[in-house]
């Protein structure tokens, strides 16, 4: 939002602060300046002059050389390339740009009415009419509109002017007359279906209008702020909306059907052809402003084309309307349209402001379109407008709110400068009043006025007090500091952390093998390629994978996110952890591999590997399962080798919130043995793909209860062996709690497994 | 006998070598050496000339043993100085092993603003990335047709659930969860449904924080503010409050801090301002509490909101967000 400084300063009697300092009040005060820059610098030298006359220049292209009057600044010869320069015009003339142009000296320049920051209009240089004044150059500050989503009354200038007469203590002046209105019928009736959708519907009927031009100094105001000029009429209802935040509309009463103006519900399916040239249809959930033959606009956001000002206009109805915040909000966003009027109604006006609104273009109108006569009175329709209660204010709970001493005289100041109203209802307590315009919605509690003292009374005015809190140990999810522990571990064997997207694409869980209807679906993704919650990490780990193989030989790294699954409820979040290690010049990736167990069992310690059938991003010959006390807690696999350039790239995958349930408490510690153990070697002769962990597992049934622990040794593959054999070499510790084993107690336990592992069809090399 | 004492000695005296000091002590010193021979022999002798005998073997042993023991440490010396010295290391060539890893920057500041919240008897907390409507909104005092809900560009799921457009409903969660008095932050990843450029991501990183307790009031906000950020950025920090609108606080604020790079004087960072806008926060809207079943009469609070993603953009001078998640190594290996 857009505030002429000019503007304020008409309505804040004495106002002497500067733009500038305006700006930084503003902003600790009330809401947030996001910049301030001049309206129509160029007007700050520019004059008033006659064009004398005008000759053309030999081989100038487009550009004559004008003479002109140019009042203080004497006869002035300029260059001039617009097509409406001519002899006999008053245009304006501004002392800056003195050059030559097509070899003849130019003393300045004629301006355009764009130029000067009048208006949009850059077609040819301005032309004046004998009443017209130029406009002083103004300073336009800018407010963050998301900082005054919460205050309909700051959609306008009155409303601006008011905080800063709070500020600076200087008197408010209200533009409006409410005593121009004549009591008396209106020409126009209005039927009003809801009330709560359209709480007040408000209009006054002009005969002998002249649609013209504005005044320069109210197109300057209106282009100052953002808002185009169009013809007087136009002009007008947005001038008043931009003073008093309430939007109005203009209709051509002679395209009207019938003396009713109606506000309703629109029909199913019923269109509107509006001001922008495009059609709309409408819904029962939208409301229209309609007359006897059907819609005449979307009820505060946009009129209707048909009914709508044209230069042959001669009798209007200005329409000055309250509307349903919620309703317009949701209007405007199904049907995407957003206008200044929508932007101002879904903030929540006040519905008192329409008769002001009236009452000010009364009073303008005379003005822009000389002759113009009002036809009748007011014809205004209403929801039982209501003020709401006082609210209680104890200057005690105040104090304890803001943290500061608070004077009652100057809190009862700060909040009759904001126009609340203020009696005294006990010992340090008020009862306070809410203005119209802040009761919409913003003020309705004691709370808010908290906010009303504080800001007034400066923030910084409080001092920064510790608080008195009891002094009790935080309580921590134990998941929290298990993730921690996870993190700590992982890097400090080497490796990295990444974050990616939690957004995949189709074509990406397609690759990936997974379902594309088993994903949570984005409904409006920022971009193709981002519509699905991702079920895995490994479609980003994957894309990581491949880029840094392009910069290192050689990395580890990890992400430790959500995977997000569908259910029948909310989407499940599962944290995960992947972490992928890769390497170009490697010939093998049993290391690799091996070394992703060794970390998943220094997270699940006495984890299992099984078999898996592999998945088809896998190599089929090198994944597996990990199982952790009887579940499955994730999966080890080397990447399929097209989906690696070059090298190979091995991932682990750990579902972190089955680890964090299974995790087991520590429990007692196990006496450490007193006798000695002993120990032999004992090589295996097996099919090559017999896995190690079986034979392990075999050797463990037989060896009973003397077994202190099995080790894998080694392994060996080649002669003397026959082909498709290996040697596998495990160590056999054996002991007892209470004694050293004897010889032939460790004897007998070797012949009872070597008698086993024969009878399962094993051999054994010495 | 006293000869061959003498000569045994005065071989061990000139051995050159390990292996001919060893030869004397086998031949002189040894199982089947001439002083074990001597006393094998003491047999034939009377009691008097045993007693002589005894005494001299002793001694004889004594002081070869002691010449032996001199000449062979010696021999050791020497040969250890001589290992040592081929064992000559070149400790400039690269250390083996794999280099250690590094924690996410996001990660490394969230930790340690968590310590920081931990330390002051704070709760850390999380909730879900995916949200409902209500945690996300309503609870928070936005309702449909609020236009604060333009304020959060939302990613909207199918079954009518949405990315968190922020880490406030885990205020919601908080509150549920601990009830009053309490002290909570909560970390975590956000969505916000906008195109991505150098300076805005749709993925970022926040911190929620929320006290509740009995009279907690602006200047206790204020006080909390100044403490934490002081120890952020590991200097003295001055902070002051501007009217900001969020629905979920009233009175709401925006935080500014004094611009740490000019000092307040005016530079590029601040937009010669002196002051950078940091975070929002404001006491807790009683009808907040009142949604988490809290009675505002007794309860109030504060509750902020910090943006870590910012953060770490500020400490590391990072210059394009874009590298937080771009999984690029050459990033993330910096930190």
């Amino acid at each position: 939002m857009k505030f002429s400084y000019n503007w304020i300063r008409s309505l804040v009697d004495g106002l002497d602060a500067p733009a500038e300092s305006l700006e930084r009040l503003i902003t600790m005060k009330t809401a947030e300046c996001e910049g301030i820059e001049l309206a129509g610098e160029l007007l700050a030298g520019a004059v008033p002059a006659k064009v004398e006359s005008v000759e053309a220049i030999p081989g100038g292209k487009h550009v004559v050389k004008a003479i002109v009057d140019a009042g203080k600044y004497g006869r002035k010869t300029v260059v001039c390339g617009a097509p409406n320069c001519r002899a006999g015009i008053t245009t304006v003339y501004v002392p800056l740009g003195n050059k030559s142009i097509a070899g003849v000296l130019s003393e300045g320049m004629l301006a355009s009415a764009s130029e000067l920051g009048i208006s949009r209009d850059h077609e040819g240089i301005i032309e004046l009419t004998g009443s017209d004044e130029l406009p002083p150059t103004d300073h336009v500050i800018e407010i963050d509109n998301k900082s005054i989503t919460h205050r309909p009354d700051l959609w306008g200038h009155h409303g601006m002017a008011r905080e800063v007469a709070a500020i600076t203590g200087k008197a408010l002046r209200d533009p409006v007359n409410l005593s121009v209105l004549p009591a008396q019928g209106s020409p126009i009736k209005v039927e009003i279906e809801d009330l709560a959708l359209c709480p007040r519907y408000s209009a006054l009927v002009f005969e002998n209008v002249t649609v013209q031009p504005s005044p320069l100094w109210m197109q300057h105001r209106l282009t100052s702020v953002g808002l185009n000029p169009i013809s007087n009429i136009v002009d007008l209802t947005n001038y008043i909306m931009a003073e008093l935040a309430q939007p109005m509309h203009a209709f051509d009463r002679s395209k009207l059907t019938g003396d009713t103006i109606y506000a309703r519900p629109a029909r199913d399916g019923e269109t509107i052809v509006a001001l922008n040239d495009e059609t709309y249809t409408l819904a029962p959930s939208n409301v229209v402003i309609a007359d006897g033959a059907g819609p005449i606009a979307i009820a505060g956001i946009i009129g209707g084309r048909d009914s709508a000002i044209s230069d042959t206009t001669t009798s209007i109805v200005l329409e000055s309307a309250n509307f349903n915040a919620g309703n317009v909000r949701k209007s405007s966003v199904a049907l995407k349209l957003r206008t200044d009027a929508s932007m101002r109604f879904e903030k929540s006006q006040d519905p008192l402001n329409t008769v002001r609104a009236l009452a000010r273009a009364l009073e303008l109108l005379p003005l822009i379109s000389p002759g113009i006569r009002l036809v009748g009175g007011l014809a205004d329709r209403s929801a039982e407008l209501t003020s709401p209660a006082p609210l209680d204010l104890n200057l005690d709970w105040l104090a304890r709110k803001l943290g500061r001493v608070l004077d009652a005289a100057e809190v009862r100041r700060i909040l009759e400068s904001l126009q609340f109203g203020v009696t005294e209802s006990g010992p340090r307590s008020f009862s306070v009043s809410i203005p119209s315009w802040r009761a919409t919605k913003d003020v309705a509690m004691p709370d808010d006025l908290v906010e009303e003292v504080g800001r007034m009374i400066g923030y910084d005015s409080i001092v920064p007090t510790p608080p008195l809190v009891p002094c009790a140990p935080s309580f921590d999810p134990p998941e929290r500091e298990f993730l921690r522990s996870v993190r700590r571990l992982v890097t400090a064997r080497g490796y990295n952390e990444v974050s990616n997207y939690s957004f995949i694409s189709e074509e990406s869980a397609r690759r990936f093998g997974l379902s594309v209807e088993d994903h949570v679906r984005v409904l409006n993704p920022i971009a193709a390629g981002q519509e699905l919650m991702r079920t895995s990490l490994l479609p980003g780990i994957h894309g990581n994978i491949v880029e840094n193989a392009k910069h290192f030989d050689e990395f580890r790294l990890f992400e430790i996110g959500h995977e997000i699954h569908k259910t029948a409820a909310k989407p499940e979040e599962r944290p995960h952890i992947m972490a992928a290690l890769y390497a170009k010049a490697a010939a093998n990736s049993q290391d690799a591999l091996l070394e992703l167990k060794r970390l998943a069992e220094s997270l699940a310690p006495g984890l299992h590997v099984r078999p898996a059938q592999p998945h088809s991003w896998e190599h089929p010959a090198r994944c597996a399962e990990l199982w952790w006390q009887g579940r499955a807690v994730g999966r080890l696999s080397e990447l399929h080798p097209t989906l690696v350039d070059a090298g190979r790239a091995a991932v682990l995958d750990l579902d972190l919130a089955l680890l964090q349930e299974l995790k087991p408490e520590r429990g007692k510690y196990k006496p450490v043995r007193r006798f000695p153990v002993s120990a032999f070697d004992l090589s295996v002769i097996a099919d090559a793909r017999e896995l190690a962990a079986n034979l392990e597992i075999h050797i463990r049934q037989y060896a009973g209860e003397l077994m202190e622990a099995v080790e894998y040794v080694r392994e060996f593959q080649g002669a003397p062996l026959p082909e498709g054999r290996k040697s596998v070499t495990f160590r056999i510790v054996a002991g007892a709690p209470d004694r050293t084993l004897s010889s032939p107690e460790t004897t007998a336990l070797y012949d009872h497994i070597v008698a086993g592992l024969t009878e399962l069809g094993y051999a054994f090399r010495a | 006998m006293q000869d061959l004492v003498d000569s045994a000695l005065a071989r061990i005296g000139t051995a050159q070598t390990g292996e001919e000091l060893e030869a004397v002590r086998v031949e002189v010193l040894g199982r089947k050496g001439v002083l074990a021979q001597l006393s094998k022999d003491m047999g034939k002798l009377t009691a008097d000339e045993r007693v002589a005998r005894g005494k001299f073997i002793n001694a004889s042993k004594l002081a070869l043993e002691s010449a032996y023991d001199d000449k062979k440490s010696g021999f050791d010396r020497v040969a250890l100085a001589a290992r040592l010295d081929s064992e000559w290391l070149d400790l400039t060539v690269p250390a083996s092993g794999v280099a250690p890893g590094s924690l996410h920057p996001i990660t490394q500041i969230q930790w340690e603003i968590e310590d920081l919240f931990r330390s002051m008897g704070f709760t850390v907390l999380d909730g879900p990335e995916v949200e409902t409507e209500f945690h996300n909104f309503d609870a928070l005092n936005i309702p449909g047709d609020h236009p604060a809900r333009d304020m959060q560009d939302t990613f909207w799921l199918d079954g009518g659930h949405l990315l968190r457009t922020h880490t406030s409903p885990v205020q919601v969660r908080g509150m549920e969860k601990l009830g009053p008095p309490l002290r909570m932050i909560a970390p975590g990843r956000v969505f916000r449904n906008e195109s991505v450029d150098a300076s805005h991501e749709h993925t970022f990183y926040q911190l929620e924080g929320m006290m509740i307790d009995k009279d907690v009031s602006v200047g206790n906000l204020t006080y909390f503010m100044k403490t934490l950020l002081t120890a952020i950025f590991k200097k003295e920090v001055t902070v002051r409050l501007r009217p900001g609108y969020f629905p979920f606080v009233e009175p709401g604020f925006e935080l500014d801090i004094r611009c740490l790079i000019c000092g307040g004087d005016g530079c590029p960072v601040c937009k010669q301002s002196g002051w950078v806008e940091l975070l929002p926060c404001g006491l807790v809207n009683p009808h907040v509490l009142r949604r988490s079943g809290i009675d505002p009469n007794e309860w109030n609070g504060f509750a902020f909101g910090l943006g870590l993603t910012r953060l770490v953009m500020m400490r590391y001078a990072i210059d394009d967000i874009r590298w937080l998640q771009s999984g690029d190594l050459r990033f993330l290996r910096q930190f």
